[in-house]
């Protein structure tokens, strides 16, 4: 499963920068594109605005088939405050933005990218190409919230891959 | 084939289905060969195949009946013959265009080509306008009509590329058979009533009508004349069959493809729309059936309706 969470992450992230290269957050030091996993960072960068926080909540495993089929619900949540430029103003706007570039990227033919291992990479090592891919559906959006000064929302993604023999 | 995935029954999210030309008068299909184009770039098939788009709601029938012979005593079942070979398919656009109108209403699709003022009303379009001859250097995307009919036209405009009808009889149309005369006509335009080689104009400059597309019949010849389109009809009534050669295409998640390949299929219902809600709205979905005729396989020589292929991604 960890597999498919990371190359998820990887293939939305990879697609996100390209749409808008701008969208970019500061991360423990870095510039990076403006996505994260809630689960990787530290707890105190959950509630980050103008990015994109993975959450992988629901999961299941169906055995019946020749390859357990292994589903996983991500939720994306996002939040702006708009610019200060503008006074805030614009966040309606900011929004509907974060709504677009989302959108795009994960409804984008093909919705499926060939699952990589990353567990070499804690040992200096490359990621792996494996046999099978990780494949997701469209984007369901949630409604959108007032917080405080900011709007939010969360969207949901089912993803999808064969667990496959040996894979953690 | 990928061995891991290979006993997995492909997970499709959509259906794509591409139609090429029959040429009606030889019985000559399209045929598709998917062990050389079977992993085709979706957005970009080959010439002569058209992508029509996603379709839903995608069925496939086989009314292919099957026997038993019988004999002894008691009678038991010896062996099984095929009395009768047949299939059906049916599904629903999921866009709304020429092609997508002509091959849901199930015979004949009428360009309504523009009127002359005052002429006499008729159901599928008044006395046309009189086309416009093509000059020399005219292509499948370029219309040169000289700059004094080019002002006749504007962008964005539909228009027709056809010959004259001079009182042939049989199939019409060029690059697709539109319409089949079973008596002489009169009308000179009749040919680009029916013809599905249409293009919508996307520039004008310079005498030249530009194309958003190539015309299905490719480069014009010199004997086609160009007409304005308002819009399209089809009757309720008409007696010609559409007949098309057809791909459909499911893609798995796994890259690996299922093709339904129907070299002839010819239309086996009238026109007819379905609706679906959307945001309180009705959306009419053009929905389509057709009966698949046979070919013979060069292979063994069997007479076969439809061709099943899956090809694994790469």
């Amino acid at each position: 499963m960890q597999n498919a969470k990371d190359t998820f992450y990887e293939a939305l992230r990879s697609r996100i920068a390209a749409g808008n290269p701008e969208r970019t957050i500061v991360l423990r030091g870095q510039v990076r594109p403006g996505v994260l996993v809630e689960e990787n960072e530290l707890v105190t960068t959950v509630t980050m605005p103008d990015c994109l926080r993975l959450r992988w909540d629901e999961a299941s495993v169906d055995a019946a088939n020749a390859m357990p089929l292994v589903a996983l619900r991500c939720e994306i949540l996002y939040e702006t405050a708009g610019t200060a430029g503008n006074g805030g103003m614009d966040r309606g706007r900011a929004l509907a933005a974060m709504d677009a570039e989302l959108a795009a990227a994960v409804n984008a033919c093909p919705q499926f990218v060939v699952k990589q291992s990353y567990a070499a990479l804690a040992s200096g090592g490359s990621t792996v190409a494996m046999n099978t891919n990780v494949w997701w559906g469209d984007v369901a959006f949630g409604t959108a919230q007032v917080k405080a000064d900011r709007v939010a929302r969360t969207a949901t993604v089912m993803v999808m891959s064969y667990q496959e023999a040996g894979e953690l | 084939m990928n061995v891991t995935t290979g006993t997995m029954p492909p997970a499709v999210r959509r259906i794509r289905a591409y139609f090429a030309p029959v040429n009606r008068s030889a019985q000559q299909p399209t045929i598709f060969d998917p062990a050389q184009q079977g992993l085709f770039d979706l957005s970009a098939p080959a010439a002569p195949w058209i992508d029509l788009g996603w379709i839903s709601a995608f069925t496939r029938k086989s009314g292919t009946k099957i026997d038993a012979l019988r004999a002894g005593a008691p009678t038991t079942v010896q062996m099984q013959s095929r009395s009768e070979i047949e299939a059906t398919v049916s599904f629903q656009f999921s866009s709304w265009g020429k092609l997508q109108m002509a091959l849901a209403s199930g015979t004949q699709q009428m360009n309504l080509l523009a009127a002359q003022q005052g002429v006499a009303a008729a159901g599928s379009g008044g006395t046309a306008v009189a086309a416009v001859a093509l000059e020399s250097g005219s292509t499948a995307t370029v219309l040169q009509v000289g700059t004094t009919a080019a002002a006749g036209f504007s962008v964005g405009e539909l228009v027709v590329v056809d010959v004259d009808y001079t009182g042939q009889t049989g199939f019409v149309g060029s690059g697709v058979s539109g319409a089949y005369v079973k008596s002489a006509l009169t009308d000179v335009d009749y040919v680009r009533r029916v013809s599905l080689n249409v293009g919508r104009v996307n520039a004008i400059q310079d005498g030249a009508l530009t194309l958003e597309s190539a015309l299905i019949a490719g480069m014009p010849t010199a004997a086609m004349k160009v007409s304005g389109v308002v819009g399209f009809c089809d009757r309720e009534g008409s007696t010609f069959f559409q007949e098309w050669s057809a791909l459909f295409v499911a893609e798995g998640q796994q890259g690996e493809r299922t093709l339904w390949h129907y070299p002839r299929l010819q239309a086996m219902t009238s026109v007819g729309e379905v609706a679906a809600a959307a945001g309180g709205l009705e959306s009419l979905r053009q929905s389509a059936a057709f009966r698949a005729l046979p070919v013979k396989d060069p292979v063994d020589g069997e007479n076969v309706v439809c061709f099943r292929s899956f090809v694994a991604g790469s």
